[in-house]
């Protein structure tokens, strides 16, 4: 079995992967970045539509042109690319004590051949999958054409298939929207998006730029029930539903299709993680973590939709950037840091990360709120006392709220008690 | 009137365009200026990104998604796309090459949305 | 509706409407005196106009046809090859085990519930006995976990004593009544609140797909033949009418000295063609649900309750490959192609496992789905020969514990065609299947380089294309994934989807838009987006 040393292994050659490990070669590290796929850019490369960008280059680019731009700065670093290699197994501190190459990773590809990997920290950066039919709870027989959104995309944009000529769409998350509208213009007829909550999943300017531009119907509070056919899909029951997002009887319409599309939610993709003993988040979804993206087990690190499912790319990169900073300030062998937790309060589901470090508390804050509010304000409080807030005239659960919390700012490094970030409404 | 969500900023302010005589139009609902003249290009004047994929040969990968240099007017999205679902390039193909210069007289370029290399074997 | 008993069987014929009334009528008839089980009369069967299939060429000729690549049809091959006679196997489906066999829980019951005397009861401790051999040689995964039924108070102990004085009965081997934290001992996620249980070490689980595919695999590796896709439509007899001479396919007559229906749900079907019905399959829906591997390792054993608790279907088990499966429920259907699942039925099964397992809740479900049982009224195996047609033998209403009794079903209806046809053993039968292990399952140290295609599941790109070209060839993204379990995980196949396809459209040189996910129609793709 071949073996290859690094200071930094990365895991996944998406957005986040890609700008850990450029931000690992500029620090110096000796980095090696692992993809499965063919190509670097992970799901990017499927997203050929524009939108991507707007927060850290200030313009407008297509997924396909975020993807390449980070693949071509890689490709240029001092990075060692691995693609078409996946990573098997993740070994804490399986290779000794020696900090440069304490972690084991085994890795398998026809390319790369079988190959076990020693690095001092490990950048996980696996992204996220999507959640299948099954926990949409729909019942009914099961006929070839139930796909989700993100098989779609990649049928479509990238195979260069189409899976069906009549969809309906379950669920109004972003790659929904997004593929209601790619479909109707490749030539498939989309009846509508169902979506079981009363608002909907996905961003606003989604729905107005992907559904009404294209006159496609968007039914809130409403679900798909049963799948028919027993070949190929031959169409669905659609209900609506009460305010426990129950079916209301009476309210069944039968809909005519051949294609129903999933775009009921993102889960971090941890199966490595778990395995290798990191404490889980079960709000998140993804590991527990620092501010330097440091997880519960020394010398792993998380970035991007494997620490929790992010809405925009901008922020997938940075959080790469902080990964890959702990990551050569742990492999520079400082001592374990202290931690004061990171806490949500009212009206927020969950804050990334869940606790920042003693000595460097300046952190970045990635939080997602659990209702709409208008005229809304952010409050971080410091063992107890407001140290930061920030006014916004709207906040809501499909848009993450970011803020950044500054040592300097206010009453200095909080202490037992912690950080609490809240939203107020009027 | 003519009604639209503004796409300026999370607030997704709800628009109305009113036409007033002698062209003059109004614009209701708007929180900020920004949505104010996107209510008026988005009445007077729609315009859109075109991204797509166009078909490659010889490459690495089966389809080589495309991006417009500017938007194009709504109207013409549908015919640029049908004309673009036609055209075949080959590889190598570089991120920025110009896959249609002009499209359709728009103005517009369609340049490749990331790079090609020829297929091995 | 009316109904005319002959030679012991209640015929029904007449207007039927509703389907309850139906089975409630044949299960009724059956519980009558000198009834030994009952038949919906089937004048479609009889007057089908089969002058297309005569009119086809002879395709093939053998010495047995089985009809039917279930676990049974697949067990009865490879038991026929232990004797010099030549086999066929006949399968309408694209693959084995793509009917009820697929959809089971996979229980190995120990056979402490089948009613001594039944011919269940007798195949299923025989059948329990014969799986670790059968394991062993064959390669597939069996773990004895032994099961308990789970009593909750006293109002259970006369149920329980009676289990136990018919697994006496039966000969089930080590049965015993526990209390309540002696079955903790055992199984820790048994909830607290069960007082005492009924403890069968004997009983465990196999994933019947599994077992079908090894038993035809080997029964090819030792001479049998297989026809997918084949469809039998009726028969041509001799010219008395005392045997069958051809069975008529889709593809086109098939010669043969014997054959043996082992059609699952469509065995009464046959029968009614080959003039000899004289049973009815009445489909019994059941829906299983599975969850995420990661889940609980928890559960080391099966769960089951007394039948007063809830009247039917299974409870809480871990599969061979370590992933937590519940059910099956059970409700009667009048359409054998109905394999929708109910949300009453998906209730029902995870309502049960809550209640029977601590710390468990239905966030983690990555599938459902649902199988036909194929019960006959008597709700008993029917496995004999033909009493019209000489060269006919019957393996019918094969349901639980159809996949415990399997290797005990089939020596029987092999014993029974040697009633009838005295072929002389095969000394050259090998009983052990060539085989590889998955690549999931080596040691991460000591693998080569291969292309991971299934992350969920670790299956590789070489394992596909063996399977694809393997000794029962996967033509069907389901194929693909019942041999090797790619899109099996918790994603079902959202990632690995696209690359199965591209892999089946490569390998079987066809176009992807070709590829179908279980036999004609099922194709997923329409069409190229770009000429």
């Amino acid at each position: 079995m071949r073996e290859i040393t690094a200071d930094i292994a990365v895991v996944g050659g998406g957005p986040a992967g890609m700008s850990a490990a450029l931000r690992a070669c500029g620090l110096g590290a000796k980095t090696v970045l692992i993809e499965r796929d063919a190509a670097l850019g992970g799901i990017l490369n499927q997203c050929v539509h524009d939108g991507f960008g707007l927060l850290r280059f200030k313009k407008q680019m297509s997924g396909s042109q975020y993807a390449q731009q980070f693949a071509d700065a890689v490709y240029e670093s001092s990075a060692s690319v691995m693609t078409e290699t996946t990573v098997l197994k993740l070994i804490p501190g399986e290779c000794g004590s020696k900090a440069q190459s304490r972690q084991g990773l085994y890795t398998t590809g026809e390319k790369t051949g079988g190959a076990l990997i020693r690095a001092g920290a490990v950048i996980l950066a696996m992204g996220c999958r999507e959640r299948p039919r099954q926990q949409a709870g729909i019942v009914g027989s099961r006929p070839a054409g139930v796909l989700t959104a993100g098989a779609v995309q990649k049928y479509i944009n990238v195979e260069g298939y189409l899976p069906g000529r009549k969809a309906v769409i379950l669920g109004s998350g972003d790659i929904g929207l997004i593929m209601a509208r790619r479909m109707t213009l490749e030539g498939i007829d989309v009846a509508g998006v169902y979506e079981i909550m009363p608002s909907p999943g996905g961003l606003r300017r989604n729905v107005a730029q992907c559904l009404d531009d294209y006159d496609i119907p968007l039914r809130l509070s409403s679900t798909v029930t049963e799948v028919h056919g027993k070949k190929r899909v031959e169409g669905v029951t659609v209900a609506d539903v009460d305010a426990a997002r129950h079916p209301i009887p009476g309210t069944e319409v039968f809909v005519p299709c051949d294609l129903l599309v999933l775009s009921v939610g993102l889960i971090p993709e941890n199966e490595l993680s778990r395995d290798a003993g990191i404490e889980m988040d079960p709000v998140t979804g993804g590991p527990v973590l620092d501010n330097f993206m440091m997880a519960s087990v020394p010398g792993f690190f998380a970035a991007g939709n494997v620490s929790a499912v992010f809405d925009l790319v901008d922020y997938v990169s940075d959080t790469g950037e902080a990964a890959a900073e702990g990551a050569c300030r742990f492999l520079g062998g400082e001592a374990l840091p202290e931690y004061v937790t990171v806490r949500a309060g009212d009206d927020v589901s969950f804050v990334l990360p869940g606790k920042i470090r003693r000595d460097l508390p300046s952190s970045a804050l990635y939080m997602r709120v659990k209702r709409t509010i208008e005229n809304a304000v952010l409050e971080i409080l410091a063992d107890g006392k407001p140290v930061y807030e920030k006014k916004h005239p709207i906040v809501t659960p499909p848009e993450m709220v970011t803020a950044r919390f500054h040592e300097s700012a206010g009453s200095g490094v909080p202490d037992a008690g912690g950080l609490t970030v809240r939203i107020l409404g009027d | 009137m003519k009604k639209f969500t503004c796409i300026v900023c999370p607030i997704s302010c709800s628009l109305a365009v009113q036409a007033e005589g002698g062209g003059d139009i109004t614009v209701t609902g708007s929180k900020c200026d920004r949505g104010k003249a996107y209510a008026k290009d988005e009445y007077l004047a729609p315009k859109r990104v075109i991204t797509t994929t166009v078909k490659i040969d010889g490459a690495d990968i089966a389809l080589l998604p495309v991006i417009g240099t500017a938007p194009v007017p709504k109207e013409l999205l549908r015919t640029c796309l049908r004309h673009l679902y036609g055209i075949k390039v080959t590889a190598p193909v570089r991120m920025g090459d110009v896959i249609e210069r002009d499209i359709l007289g728009s103005g517009v370029d369609i340049v490749a949305a990331r790079s090609a290399v020829i297929k091995k074997g | 509706m009316n109904v005319e008993i002959r030679d012991g069987i209640a015929y029904i014929g007449g207007g039927l409407s509703d389907w309850n009334a139906v089975v409630n009528l044949g299960h009724s008839l059956c519980a009558e005196p000198g009834v030994n089980n009952a038949a919906i009369e089937r004048p479609d069967l009889a007057e089908r106009d089969l002058s297309a299939y005569l009119a086809m060429d002879d395709i093939d000729e053998t010495d047995v046809v089985v009809i039917g690549g279930g676990i049974s049809g697949c067990g009865i091959a490879r038991e026929l090859r232990k004797r010099e006679c030549g086999v066929l196997l006949l399968e309408k489906n694209s693959d084995v085990a793509e009917g009820t066999t697929k959809s089971n829980n996979g229980m190995i019951h120990s056979g402490y519930d089948s009613k001594h005397g039944s011919l269940k009861a007798r195949l299923n401790v025989e059948g329990n006995a014969l799986y670790d051999e059968l394991a062993s040689d064959l390669g597939f995964r069996f773990n004895q976990t032994g099961s308990f039924v789970c009593a909750y108070g006293a109002e259970d102990e006369a149920t329980i004593a009676g289990f136990l004085e018919n697994a006496k009965k039966n000969s089930v081997p080590g049965v015993e009544v526990l209390d309540g934290n002696r079955s903790r001992e055992i199984e820790p996620a048994m909830a607290k609140d069960i007082a005492f249980t009924l403890w069968t070490p004997s009983a465990g689980y196999v994933e019947p797909y599994e077992v079908a595919l090894a038993l035809m695999e080997n029964a090819i590796q030792n001479g049998a033949r297989l026809r997918l896709n084949c469809e039998v439509k009726g028969f041509a007899f001799s010219e008395g009418g005392e045997s069958i001479s051809k069975v008529l396919t889709t593809h086109g007559a098939i010669c043969c000295k014997h054959v043996v229906n082992a059609a699952g749900l469509y065995a009464d079907d046959m029968a009614f063609l080959a003039r000899d019905g004289f049973f009815s399959i009445h489909p019994r829906g059941g829906v299983l649900v599975i969850f995420d591997k990661r889940k609980p390792s928890l559960l080391k054993t099966y769960l089951g309750v007394t039948p007063k608790n809830f009247t039917k279907g299974g409870g809480p088990m871990m599969t061979p490959q370590g992933t937590m499966l519940w059910g099956p429920s059970a409700d009667e259907r009048a359409d054998k192609e109905n394999l929708s699942v109910d949300e009453e039925g998906l209730r029902f099964v995870i309502e049960k496992g809550v209640r029977l397992l601590d710390g468990m809740d239905s966030g983690d479900v990555i599938t459902y789905f649902a199988g036909n049982r194929a019960s006959t009224f008597n709700e008993d195996f029917v496995i004999c020969n033909s009493k019209r047609i000489d060269n006919l033998t019957h393996v019918a209403g094969i349901q639980s514990p159809g996949v415990a009794s399997s290797p005990a079903i089939a020596r029987m209806a092999s014993a029974l065609v040697m009633e009838r046809k005295g072929y002389g053993p095969n000394e050259r039968f090998n009983p052990v299947r060539r085989h590889k292990p998955p690549f999931r399952e080596l040691d991460a140290r000591e693998t080569g380089g291969e292309n991971v295609i299934c992350r969920c599941e670790t299956v590789t790109e070489r394992e596909i294309v063996e399977a694809i070209g393997g000794v029962i060839p996967a033509r069907t993204v389901d194929a693909v994934k019942r041999r090797t379990r790619a899109g099996m995980g918790r994603c079902q196949g959202g990632f690995c989807g696209s690359r199965v396809i591209r892999i089946l459209a490569r390998e079987l040189k066809i176009d992807p838009t070709e590829v179908t996910v279980k036999g004609p129609g099922t194709n997923l793709l329409i069409s190229r987006t770009r000429g």
